[in-house]
């Protein structure tokens, strides 16, 4: 890639990787007043947003971070293979997003009970769950590590970035 | 500038990243967490809770959703 490519590909990775990280950031608190609220309109309402917010931020911001980050890494000598840091961020926002994907259907199935008509209580007791407030703090502590990844590039290079870096220098040190 | 620092996006002025034999201690102590984690995620999931399969997850932790018993309303 062009210098110019190259930073064009970085901005697009961090903004889709730091507003993956934002929108999990606002879920979470979404899903502790989903946990803790008194009042059952407001818990009913949290489940319908996490469902929208998961769909229309979540997802689409994960797969432009896997989608932007693989562009990154291959178009430049880091790689995907060849650190130890790129492929631990690589496999952080594989199982992330595959976690997210799954777990779109749990968050389907609390809004659609949230979104009943029968269930328009004011005791919000049986629409709370735990495990939203689980999945997104756990998101929360996975991005914020993958985050500090990209930043500080811990040194590392694995088996194959080494021998793959030896053949490049190799090609243009030649032997005299 | 001919003596500008070498851009950490793409290694020093040769384009070599620093190279280092031995696997450093914070990928050890990640593996060592990641493992942690899978067996914890696998332990969860013979016990029946957690996962993140369909239908793994009800309202309520575990119990009857309340579509299975509608509340009146108040």
């Amino acid at each position: 890639m062009t210098p110019g490519v190259r930073k064009l590909a970085l901005t697009a990775h961090v903004t889709c990787s730091v507003g993956w990280l934002g929108a999990v950031a606002g879920s979470l608190p979404l899903a502790v007043a989903g946990l803790t609220s008194q009042d059952a309109q407001t818990v009913r309402a949290v489940y319908l947003t996490m469902e929208l917010t998961g769909w229309y931020v979540l997802i689409p911001f994960s797969l432009a971070s896997l989608l932007t980050g693989l562009v990154q890494s291959l178009g430049t000598v880091w790689g995907l293979f060849r650190h130890y840091w790129v492929l631990t961020k690589l496999l952080m926002n594989v199982v992330a997003t595959l976690v997210l994907l799954l777990y779109m259907q749990t968050l389907g199935r609390l809004a659609d009970v949230a979104g009943e008509t029968a269930v328009s209580s004011s005791d919000p007791r049986g629409l709370r769950d735990p495990s939203p407030v689980l999945h997104a703090a756990a998101a929360l502590l996975l991005l914020l590590v993958a985050t500090a990844l990209a930043v500080y590039k811990p040194r590392g290079m694995t088996r194959y970035g080494r021998r793959k870096q030896h053949e490049r220098r190799t090609v243009s040190q030649p032997a005299t | 500038m001919a003596n500008s620092p070498p851009d950490p996006d793409i290694g020093d002025e040769d384009g070599f990243l620093p190279e280092h034999a031995d696997t450093p201690r914070w990928v050890q102590v990640f593996g060592l967490i990641a493992l942690v984690l899978v067996l914890l995620v696998i332990i969860m999931l013979l016990a029946g809770r957690g996962g993140h399969g369909p239908g793994r997850h009800t309202v309520g932790g575990g119990g009857p959703t309340p579509a299975a018993g509608p509340i009146q309303l108040p």
